[in-house]
Parts: structure tokens; C-alpha cells; sequence
């Protein structure tokens, strides 16, 4: 079988050489992975750099647009669906990719990521989930395992996590995917198809913070928590013959939904063409 | 020796790995690695070892079989790997 040839150092048409280099993030995180994954899913569409735009909020993986050659908004902490909104809705062509940490995207900015869901708006939104508030020094997020030491946790987390893919199921998205920072090919192939949709896409790429909430538990370095990522997780398939035992605390990686479902964007533009049609309406007969 | 040829070649070498030739250049960005040892830790054949300053380099080059675990998992973009052409190895 012939091996198919890649091009390599793909990034280097889209990081911004301005910036300081090597990026913030602490040595071995999954950021930066999940950085790579986007920019090779946007190179393997050939997207144009103009028609794409990366928002954030604040956190570790809101530092993550500053990094790339995109159109980029890194806003407030909570609030980068609802930047990437006011932008779809005036530039619905362009392609939004929100990024976001599981604090940012569900704790926070909870009530704008179930609404954009139920919206079904076309933007891609990339959940990386690591468990924890990882910028400000590992406080527990919504997805903290039970059971878990947080640095507000000393005596273990007694809050049941939010299945982030599961969620944005219930609340409506057009597209959910879930993988993982070792599972990068399969994270590349979930973004670039994410990006694809119209309509809300969510991709959770589940990761780690080793120097966080890792260190708190003694789960390990970057390399044993990476490890921690193969060992644990299964493919929906997989996952569909197994008992609720067997499946609790795996990572369950797949795409849990793909649907066609009109476009928020779409459905205003509709609006907009109703409501000018009246009002020319109104003018004939005055 | 046209291209096909070549590949079966490499594709036989596999089997043998005392024979293997190597598949992959791989090149490190000393400035941008910070030391995180996920690729030395999950390159499949052992290519790759932490100097004594924890940054990476490449100590056994003819190991490479070009699969690109470390380009794709390293969050820093330090490590690249190029295809080494069939011809080249065949030569
Ligand atoms: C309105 C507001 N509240 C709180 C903060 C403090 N803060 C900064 S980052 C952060 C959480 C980061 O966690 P997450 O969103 O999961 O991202 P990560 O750093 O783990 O990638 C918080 C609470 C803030 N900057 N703004
Ligand atoms: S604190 Fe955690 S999430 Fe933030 S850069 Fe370091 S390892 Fe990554
Ligand atoms: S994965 Fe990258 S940063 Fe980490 S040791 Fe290897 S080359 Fe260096
Ligand atoms: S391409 Fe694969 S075999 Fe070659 S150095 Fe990287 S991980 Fe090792």
C-alpha cells in the first residue's frame, strides 16, 4: 500500500510570527494540540485565512486565537458565543470558530452555550475540556469528576459532571463530536467536518491540566496523562455493547449527531425579506 | 527503479526491522521545544531521547518510520517530520 504524503509544517502559514513564541501554555498541554488539530482541519478545507474567524474568552485556551493569522476576538471570560453571534449575524458567510475551556463554555458561559445549541447558529464550537479552571489555578469547573481534590475542593468534589457532548445533544446542536488530544487524527477529521455544518456544531477535545488539577491528584505528568487518554476512552460503538459499569469514567469519543436543521442566520435573512416585503406593501397602498 | 517499486521495497523492509531504512527526516526546533517528553514518550520505535537540558534530539534517526505521533502531538510545533522519498532510501 503506498503511504500517503502530508504536508508538514502546515502551521506555518497561519501562526502569527509577530507573537512570542514558544506559546504561554505550560510545557506538554493539550492546547496546543487541539491549536494544531484546527489549523490542519481549516488547511485541509482550504479555507480562505479572511473568511475565518477564531473567538475566545478568557482561560488557558482562550489565549489560543492569539496565536493564529485568523480574524480573532479573544473577549471576555464567559461570553465568546455571544461575540461569535453579533459577528454571524452580520457576516454569516465567514466561518466562526469559537474555542473555548469547559469553565469558559459551560460554567460561566453555561446559558449562552445551551442557546446557541437551541438556536442552532453556524458557528463551531470547541470545547477543550481539561476538568478545571486550568488559568486560574485549578478551582473545580462543571466538568470536575466526582470525587476529584480542586484547589476549592480540598476535600474532594461532590458535584456531578456535565457530559459536555451529551449536553449540547439535549439542547439541540447540529452537530456533536467528541475526541481527545492522543485521538488528534480523529479530532482533526470531527473539526474540519464540524466546521462544514450549518448550523451549531460543538466539538468536545477532551485534554488535560497536568499542572493543576493532574498535580493536585497525583494523576501524573503530561506523557502519563496523555496515556490516561488512550487507556480510558472507547468509541461509541464500542461503547453501545458495554454495561453502565463498564462505561463509567471512560471518555466515549464518536459523533453522537449530525442533523439538518435550519440555520438561525438563514431563518433572520427570511425575516429580514418578510419584513421589507410589508413595508413595501405598506407604502403602496398609503 | 520507478516509484512503486521503491515503496514495495520499503513496504518489505518493514517486515524486517533489523534492515529497516529509514522512512522519516525528522527535525526539532530546539528554540520552541520545552522539554514536555510526549513524543519521547510515545514514538513507537525510540527515535527520539531528552537531552541534558530536557529538549529533545534525535538519537536514532534510522528508527523513523515517518508515522508522525510527535508532529501531531506536540503542543509546540517543535518536532517535523519529512517524508524521505523512496528513492532516496532505495539509493
Ligand atoms: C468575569 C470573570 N470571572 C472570572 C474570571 C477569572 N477567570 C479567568 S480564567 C477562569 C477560568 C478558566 O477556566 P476554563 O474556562 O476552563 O479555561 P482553561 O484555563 O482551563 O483553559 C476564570 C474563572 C474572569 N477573568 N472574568
Ligand atoms: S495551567 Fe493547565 S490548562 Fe493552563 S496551560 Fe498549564 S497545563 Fe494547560
Ligand atoms: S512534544 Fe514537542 S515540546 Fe514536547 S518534548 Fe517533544 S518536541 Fe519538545
Ligand atoms: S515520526 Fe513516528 S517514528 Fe518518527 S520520530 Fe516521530 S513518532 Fe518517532
Amino acid at each position: 500500500m503506498r503511504r500517503q504524503r502530508r504536508e508538514s509544517r502546515v502551521h506555518e502559514r497561519y501562526l502569527r510570527h509577530s507573537k512570542k513564541f514558544p506559546n504561554i501554555w505550560c510545557a506538554g498541554c493539550g492546547i496546543g494540540i487541539v491549536l494544531g488539530a484546527i489549523i490542519r482541519a481549516v488547511d485541509g478545507l482550504q479555507l480562505d485565512k479572511d473568511d475565518v474567524a477564531m473567538i475566545s474568552g478568557i482561560g488557558c485556551t482562550g489565549r489560543m486565537p492569539v496565536y493564529v493569522d485568523f480574524n480573532t476576538m479573544h473577549t471576555t471570560h464567559g461570553r465568546a458565543l455571544a461575540f461569535a453571534t453579533g459577528l454571524k449575524m452580520v457576516r454569516p458567510e465567514m466561518k466562526v470558530i469559537v474555542v473555548m475551556g469547559d469553565g469558559d463554555a459551560l460554567a460561566i458561559g453555561g446559558n449562552h452555550f445551551i442557546h446557541a445549541a437551541r438556536r442552532n447558529i453556524g458557528l463551531t464550537a470547541i470545547v477543550v475540556n481539561n476538568l478545571t479552571y486550568g488559568m486560574t489555578g485549578g478551582q473545580y469547573s462543571p466538568t470536575t469528576p466526582i470525587g476529584a481534590l480542586a484547589t476549592t475542593a480540598p476535600y474532594g468534589h461532590i458535584e456531578q459532571p456535565f457530559p459536555i457532548a451529551e449536553l449540547a445533544v439535549a439542547a439541540g446542536a447540529a452537530f456533536v463530536a467528541r475526541s481527545t488530544v492522543y485521538h488528534v487524527r480523529e479530532l482533526e477529521k470531527y473539526i474540519a467536518r464540524a466546521i462544514n455544518v450549518e448550523g451549531f456544531a460543538v466539538v468536545e477535545a477532551v485534554s488535560y491540566c497536568h499542572t493543576t488539577l493532574g498535580r493536585l491528584n497525583r494523576w501524573g505528568t503530561a506523557p502519563e496523562m496523555m496515556r490516561r487518554l488512550k487507556e480510558n476512552s472507547v468509541t461509541l460503538k464500542q461503547a453501545e455493547s458495554m454495561s453502565e459499569e463498564e462505561k463509567r469514567g471512560k471518555i466515549v469519543r464518536g459523533i453522537f449527531v449530525e442533523q439538518e436543521i435550519p440555520e438561525y442566520t438563514r431563518l433572520y435573512d427570511r425575516i429580514i425579506e418578510r419584513a421589507q416585503q410589508r413595508t413595501s406593501l405598506q407604502v403602496e397602498t398609503a | 527503479m520507478d516509484e512503486l517499486a521503491a515503496v514495495e521495497i520499503i513496504e518489505r523492509k518493514k517486515v524486517h526491522p533489523k534492515h529497516r531504512l529509514p522512512r522519516g527526516h525528522v527535525t526539532i526546533f530546539p528554540n520552541w521545544c520545552k522539554g514536555c517528553g510526549l513524543c519521547v514518550e510515545f514514538c513507537p520505535t525510540g527515535v527520539l531521547k531528552q537531552g541534558a537540558d530536557g529538549r529533545v534530539i534525535v538519537a536514532h534517526p534510522e528508527k523513523c518510520t515517518a508515522c508522525r505521533w510527535c508532529e501531531l502531538h506536540c503542543p509546540d510545533f517543535a518536532i517535523f517530520v519529512t517524508d524521505v522519498e523512496p528513492e532516496e532510501v532505495v539509493q
